[in-house]
């Protein structure tokens, strides 16, 4: 029980300390948002008409109060899951910005990374049981792989299979074309947009796919010359059962770990690749709101990419917590 | 030429995907799938996509995504089509060239003697696309409601469509902010916002009631559909039954899909249009306007501090640039030239005074570069670089890291400086750093644009970047509106601008631009590198009617506020 | 007790979780004086990463004082690789090949210092915590947990916005700050481990002070750890440079792999098809990360004698059995 009252203790002060930081290093930001918002939609191929230009020091004048005031506005505000209003985008929404952009990035990279993991371990306990065999020269192509930088592979991809072979879409989440009224519950737009996520999907995949390959095998490996491996085998079990039963299974239980925390983190990892693709997802905002210096946006996506890692980490405790008492005692 | 997405795909992704692209759709309650269709009884009923024969013609004008349905002219974040394509204003001016102001809402207009009062004739008939009269209330409205511009001091409906406008002082550099640049809204919509802050707010994303060609029909994160509006005041137009803009981000990705045939009409540089233009399905009009400079901090008696201080390094600088490879290498070629008077060549030549320069020297001119500094008691140190009283001629030069031409032309104006004994020292930085400085005056030299004129007068851009009431001493930033970042300060300047102003007589105003060319072009307060490309591409395949080289009846920018509703509205096509 | 390989929350480095979290921590004290123990076996993997290391860091050494001056901007722009210029010319007309050869000590220098820095940090973070204990070990660890679960990338580009000018070595450290607490957990654990092994206790008996426990005692256990977390920090570094350089908040001034990328980028090299402009960096990215990774796998050996010995062991199985020897050993696997 001491261990549960520990953990959950230690993730309230990691999410008071983390919330605190999303509130105070925008405020630490230097820049004049009103100024870069003017020279944007200027440099963008934007004329500001004299009613605008009046209307801009309206909408971004910085609040009066003291910091202290802000801050504990921002935690009430926070309570009632009201984010503010995005500048960039206004008058949308910090909240409804998020909640579209939410599933974009979740169905896409968290499909990417369960085909990279699924990918990665199976090939990695495969090379592992075939240790010592040809098998093992895919470690250094899966040691290249994960070295690749993920925008570059996102920009060749683009480059071949979309510009000049001409087979993919270059850009975003859906044909906006065949698609004028947004997102529509039919197979055809969910066809649409499954065909729009196969490049950036496939970026994911390959970039990602060559460490959870190398982090298994080995661990294949080690397990594999385990004494109770080794007992199964001499007591004449078939193989496949100690692959599976014996091998595999214990092997995994890492590579499973290091999948919850990746898994919190596919709400962050996209940010370069939704960048390439202009994909409508949680990376895209967040490069608008950095860029733009959008408080109100930039607060609301620390809170969310925060939140999601803190949430696979906590899941992932529990879980260890659960299947190894070792870890119970050792906190 | 339009080629539809392929429908290939893994079926494992499909069905992965579809769950949560349900959920997507699910979340999108907020996209307009249920907005109304605007246009009230006055628009047709033409939904249901059994109908729609025709594609609509795409359009890229530099929305990012994700896009927020605003169509609130008042608003700073409002998109590109609601200016133009569905509000309009009073008059067009065609700044790509010398000629009188075309009527839209207003047919015609007449400053009194001392430029205190503007009286306007509206165009009778014309009606908002909700189906109401547009009259002289809603004119008066539209310059008299809670975003009312500091110089106007009334306006009165003199009968149903005559509108006379008062203002605090003689107000004749005011023209194009008023009769072209400020857009007509109904009173009947926005009359109730009885404040700023309120009026700033409203979305008007639900059907947006204007007098222009287009009026709403969907607006989507990725994209915004208008529909022809079939009551539009000019008789035949608009040829267009649908108008998409799209959200995309990265101009080399709408540089593919243009290439692609997925964009009929976007305006973007590219550094190589012949691939897009290669294939004849795709024309380009490169309309060059807006001026890159150098901005030095040249007012020593303003605290600007440096080499650049001293006149005679600005010009040996500006004689050491060999502005044929800049505009080659870093702007491939395709920006326009320059003129030391600013005024833009080709369109304001009337205004270069005699015996001015027209055009500024495109090549290198090291020995005369050399001969200033000499002249002006520098010698050349061991280093091979110039100095006076033990200080060398060196300079950091600023450009923000993001603008890649920029970055590009610094490198050129480095090593070109070089060759003539000036240490030019590049520094990229960000917006931050960029604009801090130029609005503190806190930097030595600075890559940068200025902002052409939209009319065929160099006025504005003389009086607010060249003129002592528009700046403020080093340390102290620029207030909003003022463009001085040089701190150039020079009574003759600023005398001849105040007689500029006070007068419509052309001679006059020329006499008084002679007086401010004489001193910019000696003193190189800005030196002048090239005159920004601005590169629209037309699909003249499937349409017609675009402007061309030599039918510029508007500037050609799918950004151009007023200008690309007239683009649009005047567009033929598709063709079947 | 001793062997507990795993905390909970060790990896969660968002490159490459699998193998952060999959190395198997020390399963045994290595034997102490025994610096053999530490060298790896040059087998084929080891081979090809030193190459791909030592070759490309000699590259970013000596290559700038051959190649041409990669400001001269006076060839024309996107000329096709030639025998002037090798790996031909970009937007500017200025030397790729050059150019590559600068970007390649900026990139290298990156790596190196930020590699320094998150190892620096985890020692101080990790090794202090897990040997000391009690509260010191409770707040040090809180920090890093922290430090984990702030998402690393979002929080580069605010410092790097943040920063007006930023010169390579302001990227190298603000990497370096934001890369440590990944390493900083494994480290931890590994010292809590230590701690209780018999011949420190003894040297606490004997009355040795904390510092020097940690200086002799600990820290050379260490060692082969600390350089995989080094090279695992190298890699990260380089790619991370990389990735902000792209998104605009590279390096400003100087040049990296990174920066000639996004200059690529910017300038459409994609488009105009001048490959020798965009493939060399991104290749040379890819082939040192695979180097390092692999020198990484070969210290894995080293940490880990059973993925040494299983893969040897198989394969001298193989050879027997090639040779019609009868072998019935027990640590081979049945081959299907």
């Amino acid at each position: 029980m001491k261990f549960y009252v520990r953990r959950i203790t230690f993730y309230l002060v990691t999410l008071w300390a983390a919330i605190s930081l999303n509130f105070f290093i925008p405020k630490l930001m230097p820049g004049n948002p009103a100024d870069i918002f003017r020279e944007n939609l200027l440099r963008q191929g934007g004329e500001i008409t004299p009613a605008m230009e009046q209307t801009i020091q309206l909408l971004f004048g910085s609040p009066d109060d003291s910091l202290w005031e802000q801050y504990t506005r921002y935690w009430s505000n926070l309570l009632q899951w009201d984010l503010g209003v995005s500048t960039t985008k206004y008058p949308t929404p910090v909240t409804e910005l998020l909640a579209e952009a939410l599933p974009w990035t979740l169905v896409l990279v968290g499909t990417a990374t369960v085909i990279a993991f699924v990918l990665g371990v199976g090939l990695g306990a495969w090379a592992g049981w075939k240790r010592g065999t040809w098998v093992d020269s895919l470690i250094p192509g899966s040691a290249l792989l994960q070295s690749i930088p993920y925008f570059w592979l996102a920009l060749v991809l683009v480059a071949v299979f979309s510009v000049n072979l001409g087979w993919f879409p270059i850009i975003g989440g859906y044909s906006a074309r065949e698609f004028r009224a947004g997102p529509e519950m039919s197979w055809a737009f969910v066809s649409n947009a499954a065909f729009h996520a196969i490049l950036p999907a496939a970026t994911i995949v390959i970039s990602s796919v060559g460490g959870w390959l190398i982090g298994m095998r080995n661990m294949m490996v080690a397990t594999l010359s385990e004494d109770y491996v080794t007992t199964a085998e001499a007591k004449g079990l078939k193989p496949s059962r100690v692959f599976l039963t014996y091998a595999t299974r214990n092997a995994s239980l890492p590579s499973l770990a290091g999948f919850t925390i990746t898994l919190g983190f596919v709400v962050a990892g996209s940010i370069v690749m939704e960048q390439v693709f202009s994909y409508p997802g949680i990376g895209k905002l967040m490069i608008t709101a950095v860029t733009q210096k959008d408080f109100a946006l930039m607060q609301g996506v620390f809170l969310v990419i925060t939140l999601t890692v803190l949430a696979a980490n906590f899941v992932m405790d529990i879980f260890y917590g659960l299947i190894d008492p070792r870890a119970r005692q050792n906190v | 030429m339009f080629r539809t997405t392929r429908k290939r795909m893994l079926p494992v992704v499909a069905l992965t995907a579809s769950i949560a692209m349900l959920a997507a759709a699910c979340s999108d309650s907020t996209d307009p799938k249920d907005n109304p269709k605007p246009g009230g009884s006055a628009a047709p009923t033409s939904d249901g996509p059994a109908e729609k024969v025709d594609r609509p013609l795409v359009v890229f004008a530099g929305s990012q995504s994700p896009i927020t349905p605003n169509f609130n002219p008042y608003a700073p974040t409002v998109l590109h089509g609601a200016l133009g394509p569905i509000y309009e204003t009073l008059f067009h001016y065609n700044k790509t060239k010398a000629v009188d102001p075309e009527p839209m809402l207003g047919e015609s207009f007449e400053f009194n003697e001392d430029g205190t009062e503007l009286t306007i004739k509206l165009r009778a008939g014309v009606k908002w696309n909700d189906g109401k009269d547009f009259t002289a209330d809603d004119v008066v409205f539209s310059f008299t409601n809670v975003a009312k511009a500091a110089y106007i001091e009334s306006a009165e409906a003199v009968d149903a469509t005559t509108v006379k406008l008062k203002f605090n002082a003689p107000s004749f550099t005011n023209e194009w902010a008023v009769l072209g640049a400020s857009f007509m809204v109904p009173k009947h919509v926005f009359g109730e916002f009885t404040s700023l802050d309120k009026l700033v707010a409203f979305a008007n994303d639900k059907a947006p009631v204007g007098t222009g060609p287009f009026v709403l029909e969907a607006a989507t994160s990725a994209s915004y559909t208008l529909k022809a509006n079939p009551n539009y005041w000019q008789e035949g137009k608009p040829a267009l039954q649908e108008v998409q803009y799209l959200a995309i981000d990265g101009n080399s990705s709408a540089q593919a899909m243009m290439q692609a045939g997925e964009i009929d009409y976007m305006s973007l540089f590219v550094p190589n249009p012949e691939s897009i233009t290669g294939t004849g399905d795709v024309a380009m009009v490169n309309t060059p306007m807006d001026p890159t400079v150098l901005y030095t901090c040249a007012n020593a008696d303003l605290g600007c501090k440096g080499a650049q201080t001293d006149v005679a390094v600005r010009n040996a600088l500006s004689l050491a640039l060999d502005r044929a490879t800049i505009n080659e290498k870093a702007f491939v070629g395709l920006a326009g030239t320059i003129s030391p008077t600013f005024a833009l060549l080709g369109r304001d030549d009337k205004w270069i005074a005699d015996g001015m320069p027209k055009e500024i020297a495109q090549q290198a001119n090291v020995a005369e570069a050399e001969k200033v500094l000499t002249d002006a008691g520098y010698a050349k140190g061991s280093d091979g670089i110039f100095a006076k009283d033990g200080q060398k001629v060196s300079m950091t030069l600023k450009v923000i890291s993001d603008w890649s031409d920029y970055v590009s032309a610094t490198e050129l104006i480095a090593s070109q400086a070089k060759a003539a004994g000036i240490e030019v020292k590049v520094e990229t930085t960000d917006w931050d750093g960029f604009s801090n400085a130029r609005l503190s005056g806190d930097y030595e030299l600075i890559i940068g644009g200025m902002v052409g004129t939209s009319l065929a007068d160099p006025f504005q851009l003389y009086r607010d970047w060249f003129t002592g009431d528009y700046t403020q001493k080093v340390g102290t930033n620029l207030e909003p509106g003022e463009w001085n970042m040089t701190r150039y300060s020079n009574k003759i300047v600023d005398e001849a601008i105040q007689t500029a102003a006070g007068t419509r007589d052309e001679a006059v105003k020329k006499e008084a631009y002679g007086k401010v060319q004489a001193e910019i072009v000696r003193d190189l307060p800005y030196i002048p590198l090239i005159i920004n490309a601005t590169q629209s591409f037309f699909n003249t395949v499937d349409y017609s009617n675009w402007p061309t080289e030599d039918n510029m009846f508007a500037f050609p920018s799918s950004w151009g506020s007023v200008s690309s509703g007239i683009v649009l509205g005047n567009v033929q096509g598709p063709k079947k | 007790m001793s062997d507990i390989d795993l905390t909970p929350s060790a990896g969660a480095d968002v490159g490459s979780p699998a193998t952060e979290a999959a190395r198997p921590t020390l399963s045994g004290p290595p034997q102490r004086g025994g610096v053999k123990a530490f060298l790896p076996r040059l087998t084929g993997k080891l081979a090809v990463g030193l190459f791909l290391t030592i070759g490309i860091s000699l590259f970013a050494i000596i290559a700038p004082y051959v190649t041409q001056d990669p400001r001269n901007y006076d060839s024309d722009r996107f000329l096709p690789p030639s025998g002037a210029h090798l790996l031909g010319t970009n937007n500017l007309g200025a030397d790729v090949l050059a150019q590559l050869a600068e970007g390649a000590a900026g990139s290298l220098m990156v790596g190196l210092v930020t590699g320094g820095i998150a190892i620096f940090l985890s020692l101080v973070f990790g090794i202090i915590a897990g040997y000391i204990g009690g509260w010191t070990d409770e707040v040090l660890s809180l920090i890093t947990s922290i430090m984990l679960v702030i998402p690393g990338l979002p929080l580069i580009i605010v410092i790097a916005a943040y920063l007006e000018s930023r010169s390579l070595i302001v990227i190298a450290i603000i990497l370096g700050l934001t890369s440590w607490a990944g390493p900083a957990i494994v480290l931890r654990t590994q010292a809590r481990s230590l701690r209780n092994r018999d011949y420190v206790a003894a040297a606490r008996v004997a009355g040795e002070r904390p510092h020097r426990i940690i200086l002799v005692e600990i820290l050379p256990n260490l060692l082969p750890l600390l350089a995989a977390q080094f090279l695992g920090a190298f890699i990260a570094a380089i790619l991370a440079e990389a990735g902000l350089s792209f998104l605009g908040l590279g390096p400003s001034g100087s040049l990296t792999w990174g920066v000639m990328l996004n200059q690529a980028m910017a300038h459409n090299a994609f488009q105009v098809g001048a490959w020798w402009w965009f493939v060399p960096p991104g290749l040379l990215i890819a082939l040192f990360g695979c180097g390092l990774s692999l020198i990484n796998f070969s210290i894995d050996e080293i940490i880990n004698p059973k993925l040494r010995n299983a893969p040897a062991a198989v394969k001298s199985v193989r050879k027997a059995r090639k040779a019609g020897a009868e072998v019935a050993s027990s640590a081979t696997p049945k081959e299907a």
